[in-house]
């Protein structure tokens, strides 16, 4: 696989151990660590699919998720998000979010995620 | 693995017995652990009642191979908890699971032809490597598995070796007994917490009854609040003790400082002509029968001297004590100013309103008599800054 994962999430210890765990899939990653740096580092062409967090200080991740779709409306993008937060799962979802993961998250859900959305893919 | 290991552990065991708070608790463990057996990662998986689950609440380790804490959990169904509560499984040896003799129990299962402990296994096998663990140790309250402490591989490889598997098993047990200790304290601070709630909220009540019963001044406590908590925002940009703390501890105090007024007869709250010795007494006495009702909550002690002192003079010529100058705590002082403003822009049976502005030259007057003057100063801010 040519193209990365984009990883996004505020929480440095997120986006490292998301890429170490798609490492060991043999997936190859992008990490952000806020709003700015996605919308800057996200390419069509370089990045296939999109990890995201909804919570975030500066441009929170729903901006980041319209801007993304804006520039490629097929992109793919899955929303990270905090338990409590029904209504912001709901407008990602409008926004044209893949699906979500709720946090704190069964890893084995994860892994599906990513067989269903990435391996597959 | 440190020779001392018994000394660590002893240590910690009189350590963790001082530890109310659980995170705090587990973050000691996970700490002592660390030193004394070198894995990659480690990691403590706390029991969650409200979701039915298991939690990753302390982690541990290397970038990226450590799970963040909060991050992740395992649900109650999960083959790892299982193994552990499973009586059926108790063939196996529930008391710690290492990945590297999961292959014998498979072993073992395949040769017994149980093809559904063979899946299960793998399953087992399956969830250890997802958040790499190498053991797993259990943590139990009598039939109850409170958490699973994890370690990931050790830092140059190797087994575990049996004192060190003894080590985590001793503390494992010391650690439920000291966790469920923290857990009980917490349930019994939330319950003191809800108590502390329903008596304020009683408190709150008994003083909007009150105000009822003074027709002359319905709607002043709610001003007095607010005139107190401008006056305090204000403040706060300029002196550091005015904190959150201190200005919900001002908003209580405002909304209780007539409470003593409970003690005072109508005919005498309501009176139109000028009041006698024996009746001013009773006006006098209103303070600190306030500060009597809320005396039973240490707590509440901020509150209690805004209450008591809302009288004091700057010049000590004040009640109940004569407090003088920066003797009267700010809280009350605060409440001074708003509480008179209030009473000259309101009518009262003695007297007529007086205008905004001229209410405000009477406070100017007296500041440094009756008022503070960093309060008075406060407050003329906000008044021309429209906020009054």
């Amino acid at each position: 696989m040519d193209k990365r994962i984009l990883l996004v999430d505020d929480e440095v210890e997120v986006v490292n151990f998301l890429a170490h765990f798609l490492k060991r899939f043999k997936i190859p990653t992008l990490k952000a660590t806020s709003g700015e740096d996605a919308i800057r580092m996200y390419d069509k062409d370089n990045v296939s699919f999109v990890f995201l967090d909804i919570q975030m200080g500066g441009i929170d991740g729903l901006t980041v998720l319209k801007e993304i779709k804006a520039v490629n409306p097929e992109a793919k993008i899955m929303m990270i998000t905090g338990k409590a937060d029904t209504e912001h799962q709901d407008k990602a979802k409008e926004l044209g979010a893949i699906d979500y993961i709720i946090k704190p998250l069964d890893l084995v859900d994860l892994k599906e995620k990513i067989d269903k959305y990435i391996l597959q893919g | 693995m440190k020779r001392d290991y018994r000394h660590d552990l002893e240590k910690t065991a009189r350590q963790m017995i001082l530890v109310h708070r659980v995170d705090t608790l587990i973050r000691l463990i996970l700490r002592t652990i660390m030193k004394n057996i070198r894995v990659k990662h480690s990691g403590i998986f706390l029991y969650d009642k409200y979701k039915d689950e298991y939690v990753i609440r302390v982690s541990k380790g290397r970038r990226g191979i450590k799970i963040p804490e909060g991050f992740a959990k395992i649900k109650k169904d999960n083959s790892l908890i299982r193994y552990f509560t499973d009586k059926e499984l108790s063939s196996f040896d529930q008391d710690f699971l290492l990945y590297n003799r999961i292959n014998y129990y498979l072993k073992y299962s395949r040769s017994k032809g149980r093809s559904d402990l063979v899946d299960f296994l793998e399953d087992l096998k399956g969830q250890l490597s997802l958040f790499q663990a190498k053991a797993c140790i259990p943590g139990f309250f009598r039939n109850d598995l409170i958490g699973i402490l994890f370690l990931g591989a050790k830092e140059g490889g190797g087994v575990f070796r049996p004192e060190e598997l003894g080590f985590l098993s001793v503390l494992a047990s010391d650690v439920v007994m000291a966790i469920r200790n923290a857990w009980l304290f917490e349930d019994l601070n939330k319950q003191l917490d809800k108590n502390k709630k329903l008596f304020l909220n009683t408190v709150i009540a008994f003083a909007t009854a009150i105000e009822a019963k003074d027709k002359y001044t319905s709607g002043h406590t709610e001003r007095v609040v607010k005139y107190s908590l401008i006056i305090a925002d204000i403040l706060s940009k300029t002196d550091p003790g005015v904190s959150a703390e201190f200005i919900e501890n001002l908003r209580v105090a405002a909304l209780l400082h007539d409470i003593g007024k409970i003690g005072i007869p109508e005919e005498i709250l309501n009176k139109k002509g000028i009041l006698t010795g024996k009746e001013r007494e009773f006006i006098f006495k209103h303070p600190l029968i306030g500060a009597n009702i809320l005396s039973p909550i240490g707590e509440f002690k901020e509150i209690i001297i805004g209450i008591k002192h809302h009288h004091e003079r700057y010049d000590g010529k004040g009640y109940p004590s004569g407090l003088k100058r920066e003797e009267t705590p700010l809280i009350a002082a605060i409440i001074a100013v708003a509480d008179s403003y209030d009473a000259m822009t309101t009518d009262r049976p003695y007297k007529k309103a007086l205008s905004k502005d001229d209410a405000l030259k009477e406070i100017k007057r007296n500041s440094g008599k009756q008022f503070n003057p960093r309060v008075v100063g406060a407050f003329v801010e906000a008044f021309e800054g429209n906020k009054i």
